[in-house]
């Protein structure tokens, strides 16, 4: 809890903690704002109304989901490494892994937040807008639950990137560059493409259908893990010298 | 004699580089030791060791008879440090930062207030780091240093870019604190003239090798009797490094 406080309160004016509630927002706005505005187009397309909730609006909150990791990760460990802010946590009593587990902790709060606020936008516009009887809050939560195990690769992924690297363009970039590549691949049916963080968290976009893929819930999960203890181990051996 | 720190041999390396060599220091408890040496004489970099923040390449050191490599939490919260160029937050406040600090340390909310106060900084704490002048950087640094009233403090060129009334300030308060708070300190510098108004004890550094290690009476003994007629401390170092210089060149033509 302390550690907790700590990191809360060095990320005071630095937007990594806006960055991902505004995330939320504008991907809930834009989900509402999209299907009043289209709602005769999208109800009209030959599928189930419930897979045309949250399929045809995920695509653009994904991207959106996706810049705001890259940019949160990107500022959390971006105040360490400015000005070797990072430097003084080394000398004093305190483990760096915890100072990256903290770090992980928070955005894995927020990112549920995020999800969770745009998951609400779509359960409103399910109840005001889905043809009587055929919404399902049920789908819904099972779905906000899908999307935001395939984003955790990403999260993790990033938050190693911007712990090792000290400048932050590099991690911005390994972001932007990450996207593009996600986006080239999001298709792919080769198991090894699916390895790529970025190509994970776009699959629910992909799929025409609003039931989980269980090999992809369970290569997220694999992956994510996998990524968090690299990064928990870099923050133990890697020294500042 | 109760040494707090103590250094074995210590030897840090780097590919074809040896910035400290079998270096054997011993720091007297509730004494000021003057860390002294030319640019690049590995004075920061024995800091760095000492503070775990990089690997000795051989050679052992006990700071309060412990290891780092055993105990690094437990002697972290006896150090308070200032190496090379202070780290901030630049998001934050002067205040915020040591709060970091003193909340990493578990210290009364008071212990910043008076941090600042020490170091002449009380009615800039509210102020963003990113605005503050060189020299309150600087005093902010010592004050993060100062927090929590630590046994043992490592100071590395702590009056660098602060002005000539600054350097006064802090170097007063520097000489006052092992009496104010039983405390050691370990201060580098590459001027003699600024270690020999505060310094109990004098280590001169020379290309990562101890020339010299006593009290200033020693050092001055020994200039005397290296050079019969002079009482210049000043001159006395500098002849010193001065020597080692050339017999390394003559070391390196051979």
């Amino acid at each position: 809890m302390r550690n907790l406080i700590i990191e809360l309160r060095k990320n005071k004016r630095s937007g990594a903690i806006p960055v991902l509630i505004l995330t939320g927002m504008i991907g809930a706005l834009y989900a509402y704002a999209n299907f009043a505005i289209r709602k005769e187009t999208l109800l009209s397309l030959p599928l189930p109304p419930m897979v045309i909730l949250l399929t045809q609006l995920y695509g653009m909150i994904m991207v959106l989901n996706l810049f705001g990791i890259i940019v949160s990760t990107t500022i959390i460990f971006g105040i360490e490494h400015q000005r070797n802010s990072i430097k003084k946590m080394y000398m004093l009593p305190i483990k760096i892994s915890s100072i990256y587990m903290t770090k992980f902790i928070i955005l894995f709060l927020l990112l549920f937040l995020c999800i969770a606020v745009q998951s609400l936008s779509l359960t409103v516009i399910g109840r005001l807008y889905l043809p009587e009887g055929t919404f399902e809050a049920g789908g819904v939560l099972v779905f906000a639950v899908y999307s935001f195990i395939t984003s955790l690769p990403v999260l993790s992924f990033m938050l190693l990137v911007s712990s090792r690297a000290e400048n932050l363009w590099i991690t911005l970039g390994i972001g932007v560059v990450g996207f593009l590549s996600g986006m080239a691949m999001a298709s792919t049916k080769h198991l090894v493409l699916l390895l790529n963080p970025f190509v994970l968290i776009m699959r629910p976009a992909m799929s025409a259908s609003i039931t989980p893929s269980i090999p992809i819930t369970v290569l997220s999960i694999v992956s994510s893990i996998v990524l968090i203890i690299a990064g928990y181990i870099s923050a133990t051996k890697f020294h500042y010298e | 004699m109760s040494y707090i720190i103590k250094t074995n041999n210590l030897t840090k390396a780097y590919k074809d580089f040896v910035a400290v060599n079998n270096l054997s220091l011993n720091v007297r408890k509730r004494s000021i030791y003057g860390f002294l040496g030319p640019n690049g004489a590995g004075k920061s970099t024995t800091m760095k060791i000492l503070l775990g923040l990089t690997k000795a390449t051989s050679g052992t050191f006990t700071i309060d008879g412990k290891e780092i490599h055993l105990n690094r939490i437990e002697i972290l919260k006896k150090i308070g440090s200032l190496i090379e160029a202070p780290s901030y937050y630049l998001n934050l406040t002067g205040r915020e930062n040591l709060d970091i600090i003193r909340r990493i340390l578990n210290l009364p909310a008071y212990s910043v207030n008076s941090a600042l106060t020490m170091v002449g900084l009380e009615e800039f704490g509210n102020r963003l780091v990113k605005k503050y002048s060189l020299g309150m950087k600087q005093r902010l640094g010592i004050a993060s240093a100062l927090l929590g009233q630590p046994p043992v403090l490592i100071l590395d060129e702590p009056t660098n870019g602060l002005d000539p009334a600054g350097i006064h300030e802090i170097r007063n308060l520097i000489r006052e604190l092992p009496h104010i708070y039983d405390c050691t300190v370990l201060i580098s510098s590459h001027m003699l003239s600024e270690i020999e108004l505060i310094a109990d004890d004098i280590g001169i550094l020379n290309h990562g090798h101890l020339l010299f290690e006593g009290s200033l009476d020693e050092l001055r003994n020994t200039g005397k009797s290296a050079n019969p007629g002079s009482d210049n401390l000043e001159e006395m170092f500098l002849s010193m490094i001065e020597k080692d210089n050339l017999k390394r060149k003559q070391k390196a033509i051979l």
